[in-house]
């Protein structure tokens, strides 16, 4: 009996007394096989050297002023702003031999999450468009939020826009809400579901007589919305408010941390896929005095992020991904910048099946090129699919073609089986 | 009966067929010069119908050479071989129709010279040597270092002739040269296997090193390829076509590069080519299939219909133009256009897409009513009259130039705001405008044009960002994306460095002064500032796309002689990338799709509208309302939106076969709700009234126009339109919908107040919302809404307020269909 038979049969009432046993084991079954997602996207690229792949040897207009520390891994330095995550890297892999061609922020980004080159005719779905439709919504709420703004690279492409992101919105301001969850004061449910159903008359005559997949995508919208009204649980998830202060603190008030205090109580009440971006790495000039603060805020936010999750028990059911456009430029430009740089740079995985301490690749002296162990954007889309328990061979269809959302690429071996 | 008698008689009624409809004849290639004896051309005969589509009838043709002793034909393999120098007439003859061409045999071969750029170059990088993942990095691999996409040409060059003591070359024996073979793969190779010997870049690089390996040969060079048949339309899936390539050399000779040219398709799904160029139809669509070699290229459009058009395809009323040119392909892959949309669905249609407001009632009755067969086209002229045309239309020029707050802030932004809206009004003719803004410089309070050039100004840095010019003039009046040529060269398309920093050198000159208060800049101009390239760090000269180099005089502003070019009727772009933009606008598909990204890799569906089209906005002296008024006149706008269910899919799109249903933009769905409530929105400080698409967009934007796509103007693109779930919880739960529905002073007050009847209200409702009366089934579901209300405690006013939230809510409105 597939999954799905299960679990009507237990919802028919079925076994009172089997139904207890198999509902365990269902939830067992899903726990295995329905991971969540958290991904912090490092907006604008980040520094390899001054975050995970410093090299102090290098000559001074390379190696930049942050030095390095040694880690919880033997023989694996960070950078001097990366003190906290330090200390956890036995619990992280970091990928330092990341390596695309795309200098181009909108066409890095598409790639990078979709796992495939950008192309002319089609857009490719990202990961949380996957994750929505593959897996759907739970307990109401939208299976895929992006904090606090929407991105290009955050489309659901061919899958159609009713698997767009849903946006949260900032929650590192005071009168954080996420608007319009609730019914207006005065309205009662009873009267909003009647006007819901007058809704639904008027609405099918006009969808039967025009069949456009447009009224399609609207109508499927309206209904989301209504889940989510109907769901108190679902819009306490958004309720950052409700966090005790102590916790937002030591995540950090920032952007950064509040985004991933809020994309933790998301994936907690069910939200398959939560992309918090982390804006401002694309440092073209005045590249340390950018960089430090946001380096540092991220290192106090993603420890805390990962403890927070061990304490809930749900680090190994969510993958947490940290990734930006590219890497940077290892020699300092004549504006005291970093240029692009796509050809190296670094991606930390954590959480799920991810074995801690796992470093992979390594690059030249420059930390400019890999010298062992390239991976590409489709090696770690796949690597991404396959612990989120994704089949990314399949074939959907786009304008009346079969094409995958990743081609390609190979999980790597020593991060998924 | 015996089997030749079979044949003969199916060869006969084959021949019968194809007279029946064969109008003309002809040999392709046309005019073929063989280089001289030995050498050989293969050919197509190709047979024209009345409906101008050609069909490969070479196996029943019989071709004939005046002198088989100077050029012979097989015919079973369909290839003219020269035998002496000399000219020959070719005559074809197929069911009694004859065509002739002329093939010339020249006095002596010459060998094919194979330059390093860009043959040698065009290999490396088609075959991703010099890519960033290679030798293209900036360490190269193993010490082989090539430039990215070869935008160096003589370092390369070095590199792969002189450098590491000419260990990669040997001009002796050119097969031992490891230049070739690694990428064969006799020696290890960390890029893998990239060649095989029969393959025509590995002759291409063999044949280069055979002939010295130099940077510029003496020879011929292959200056265009031609790819045959010209178009194809092929019917059921599994049918295959053959093509022919010929290449036109510098010395006056032909070259057959059937088997030397790589080939490509848009669509492998709609038509698959093979390594040898043969077509296989595949699922019912249009695809462009390329020839690429030689640096340079040629495509073809392949459509595919399973059933072709019978009898039955509807005869249509052409109006214009647009409707022969729409209908042509639309036969060609029997898909039928909708039928006409009518009076009603025509008339807030219209409104709509002109003017971006909703008809009163008032309007709606009067245009219905009327008899006169003219009242469309009259209704057009009239709308195009109207001063909401030009808000309207305002407001996506300035999304798209990106007239927003970051770049111009308060006064300034509303002085470009009025200045667009001035020549809107106006009609000025769209080249005057554009050579205004190219050519606009000085205080942007004083020369409201020079605000376009706020984009291009570091916000941070507060000075000129030539590199933000560019992918702005190439997108908005060129429709190309030049934006990728910055770095490097497009490894497939035409594009390179060379263009884009030669167009950057019009604009070199430019610099900015900022005032000190509220983004008031000076632009002017540096007379002795030039562009440099990044990399070789030498002075740019200004270079037209695709064009020449002109000269200047010192102190002359070069943007004008850009502006000339641009504007001036041989420039194949700007009447085009504008056309197209506007058409898109109208049926959210371009001709070229994306709009904007006009290149030889992504051509129009429908080149012969497209260019039509282009010429009607230039003839009329590229006046915008004329254009306006050609598209909304034609049958081709006017057909219905209205869909059997799966009938309305991609090709129907391509095709333009049917109106596309869309979500009424932020200002637009906004305004509606404010006419048919009644109630006005409030933004800011604006006199009571105001329209959504009449505000200056402030600090802080309306929350409604923000969920609903506003866009922040920051980067080239176009506005989000896809419906979200933070639109549908707004217009559920949001103030937005219940402040007008329930405030004091709304038409709910009036009819009241009026003593209307539910049935009259409802009425009144949905003529403003919907331009139509209720369906008696509407009108019982909403009296037994009200019904319910009532009896569940609510008043009459709630209730109608229920209708009315409802009717806001409902897709009909929000939708333009």
């Amino acid at each position: 009996m597939s999954v799905n038979n299960r679990r009507d049969f237990i919802r028919s009432g079925g076994l009172a007394l089997g139904g207890l046993h198999l509902s365990k084991l269902l939830a067992a079954e899903e726990q295995k096989t329905e991971r969540s997602c958290i991904v912090i996207f490092q907006n604008g690229g980040s520094s390899q050297l001054d975050s995970f792949d410093p090299k102090p040897e290098a000559p001074s207009d390379i190696r930049g002023s942050f030095g390095a520390i040694s880690s919880s891994v033997p023989g694996v330095p960070v950078s001097g702003l990366l003190p906290r995550t330090a200390k956890i890297m036995h619990r992280i892999a970091v990928i330092r031999s990341m390596r695309s061609d795309e200098a181009i922020h909108e066409r890095a980004r598409q790639y990078i999450f979709s796992g495939t080159k950008p192309r002319n005719d089609l857009i490719q779905p990202s990961f949380g468009a996957v994750m929505a439709k593959e897996r759907g919504g739970r307990n109401g709420l939208p299976p895929f939020v992006v904090i606090p703004e929407s991105d290009l690279s955050a489309e659901a492409g061919f899958l159609g826009p009713s698997f767009d992101p849903f946006v949260a919105g900032n929650p590192n301001q005071k009168t954080f809400t996420v608007r319009d969850l609730t019914l207006p004061s005065g309205v009662t449910h009873e009267e909003a579901f009647a006007r819901k159903r007058l809704l639904a008359k008027l609405d099918a005559g006009f969808r039967e007589a025009e069949n456009s997949p447009l009224l399609d995508t609207m109508d499927e919208f309206y209904g989301k919305a209504y889940d989510l009204i109907s769901s108190p649980a679902a819009r306490k998830a958004f309720d950052i408010q409700n966090e005790p202060d102590q916790l937002r603190d030591a995540y950090g008030r920032t952007g950064i941390g509040q985004g991933c205090l809020l994309a933790r109580r998301l994936i907690e009440s069910g939200v398959r896929l939560a992309t918090v971006y982390h804006g401002g790495y694309d440092t073209h000039t005045d590249h340390e005095k950018s960089t430090k603060p946001l380096l540092t805020d991220f290192d106090q936010a993603f420890p805390t992020l990962l403890d927070d999750l061990a304490q809930r028990g749900l680090l190994s059911q969510t993958l947490v991904v940290v990734i930006g456009d590219f890497g940077r430029t290892p020699k300092v430009n004549f504006s005291g910048g970093r240029d692009h740089w796509p050809s190296a740079f670094s991606v930390v995985l954590a959480g799920a099946n991810i074995p801690g301490g796992a470093i992979i690749g390594r690059t030249d002296k420059q930390a400019g090129e890999p010298v062992d162990r390239p991976v590409t954007i489709e090696d770690l889309a796949a690597t991404v699919y396959r612990s989120l328990g994704i089949d990314f061979n399949k074939d959907y269809h786009a304008n009346g073609r079969p094409v995958r959302i990743v081609k390609d690429g190979i999980p790597l071996k020593e991060l998924v089986s | 009966m015996s089997a030749l008698l079979h044949l003969f008689l199916l060869a006969l009624v084959c021949d019968s067929l194809i007279a029946a409809t064969l109008v003309g004849l002809r040999i392709v290639p046309p005019d073929v010069v063989l280089a001289g004896a030995g050498r050989s051309q293969k050919f197509l005969v190709l047979a024209r119908d009345a409906d101008g589509n050609e069909k490969d009838v070479t196996a029943t043709a019989q071709v004939r050479s005046s002198a088989p002793d100077v050029v012979a034909v097989d015919s079973r393999l369909s290839v003219f071989t020269a035998r002496s120098h000399g000219q020959v007439n070719i005559q074809a003859t197929v069911s009694g129709i004859q065509t002739s061409a002329t093939i010339r045999v020249a006095d002596s071969p010459s060998e094919l010279a194979v330059q390093f750029s860009p043959d040698v170059i065009s290999v490396l990088t088609i075959k991703g040597c010099n890519s960033s993942g290679c030798h293209g990095s900036p360490a190269g691999q193993n010490g082989f270092r090539l430039s990215l996409f070869g935008y160096d040409v003589a370092a390369d060059r070095d590199m792969i002739l002189k450098a590491h003591g000419r260990r990669r070359v040997d001009i002796v024996k050119p097969e031992n040269s490891l230049l070739l073979r690694k990428p064969l793969f006799e020696i290890a190779h960390g890029g893998g296997r990239l060649l095989t010997k029969d393959s025509d870049e590995y002759k291409t690089l063999l044949s280069w090193l055979q002939q010295g390996g130099k940077l510029d040969s003496d020879g011929a060079r292959v200056s265009t390829i031609e790819l045959y048949p010209s178009e194809q339309v092929l019917t059921g899936k599994g049918t295959r076509i053959r093509v022919v390539v010929l290449g036109r050399l510098s010395d006056g000779t032909t070259r057959d590069m059937t088997g030397e040219v790589r080939y490509s398709s848009t669509d492998e799904v709609t038509a698959a080519v093979k390594l040898d160029g043969e077509i296989i139809a595949g699922e019912s669509g249009i695809a462009t299939v390329f020839a690429r070699g030689m640096g340079r290229s040629a495509a073809i459009q392949v459509s595919v219909v399973h059933q072709p058009a019978g009898e039955d395809f509807p005869k249509l009323q052409d109006n214009n133009f647009i409707d022969e040119l729409t209908y042509k392909m639309q036969r060609k892959l029997n898909v039928r256009p909708a039928p006409l949309c009518s009076d009603r669905e025509f008339v807030r249609r219209v409104f709509l897409d002109s003017i971006g407001t909703l008809p009163t009632p008032e309007e709606v009755d009067l245009f219905v009513k009327d008899v006169d067969p003219a009242k469309r086209s009259k209704l057009i002229d009239s709308l195009l009259r109207r001063p909401e045309y030009a808000d309207f239309w305002t407001v996506k020029f300035e999304d798209w130039f990106r007239n927003n707050q970051l770049n111009s802030q308060g006064r300034s932004m509303g002085i470009f705001k009025e200045w667009i809206q001035e020549w809107l009004s106006e009609d000025r003719p769209y080249d005057q405008v554009v050579r205004k803004l190219i050519t606009s410089k000085g205080d942007t309070f004083r020369n409201p044009a020079a605000n376009f050039w706020h984009p291009a100004a570091d916000f941070m840095l507060k000075k000129f960002d030539l590199k933000k010019v560019t992918p702005t003039v190439s997108r908005l009046f060129l429709g190309v994306r030049l934006e990728c040529a910055e770095c490097h060269n497009h490894p497939l398309e035409n594009f390179t460095q060379d263009d884009f920093y030669g167009m950057s050198a019009f604009f070199g000159r430019m610099r900015v002064k900022h005032g000190t208060a509220e983004y008031r800049r000076t632009w002017y101009l540096d007379e002795d500032a030039d562009v440099e390239h990044p990399v070789t760090k030498k002075p740019v000269a200004p270079k037209f796309l695709n064009g020449s180099e002109p000269q200047f005089e010192r102190e002359e502003d070069r943007r004008i002689a850009f502006a000339d070019w641009l504007t001036s009727p041989e420039n194949p772009y700007f009447a085009r990338a504008t056309v197209n933009r506007i058409w898109n606008e109208y049926f959210q598909t371009g001709i070229v799709e994306p709009f904007d990204d006009f290149r030889s890799t992504n051509p129009p569906t429908n080149r012969a509208l497209l260019d039509r089209l282009a010429s009607h906005f230039a003839d009329s002296g590229f006046r915008l309302k004329s254009l306006h008024r050609t598209i909304l006149n034609s049958r081709t706008y006017q057909l219905s939106s209205r869909r059997e269910k799966g009938g309305n899919g991609p090709l129907e799109r391509m095709l333009f076969a049917g109106y596309q249903p869309r979500q009424l933009t932020a200002e637009i769905l906004l305004d509606a709700i404010s006419q048919v409530t009644g109630a006005p929105h409030e933004f800011g400080n604006y006199p009571r009234g105001t329209r959504a698409m009449e505000v200056h967009v402030p600090d802080q934007p309306d929350y409604f126009l923000v969920t609903f796509g506003l866009p922040r103007r920051d980067v080239l693109c176009e506005r989000a339109k896809s419906p979200t779930l933070g639109q549908a919880l707004h217009m559920i739960n949001g103030a937005t919908i219940l402040q007008k529905v329930q405030a004091e002073r709304n038409i709910l007050s009036e009819f009241l107040s009026k003593g209307w009847t539910d049935d009259r209200i409802t009425e009144a409702v949905y003529q403003r919302a919907y331009s139509r009366p209720p369906s008696d089934r509407e009108t019982r579901a909403i009296d037994e809404f009200i019904g319910t209300e009532i009896a569940a405690g609510r008043s009459r006013r709630r209730a109608l307020e229920g209708v009315l939230w409802t009717v806001l809510n409902s897709m009909e409105f929000k939708v333009n269909h």
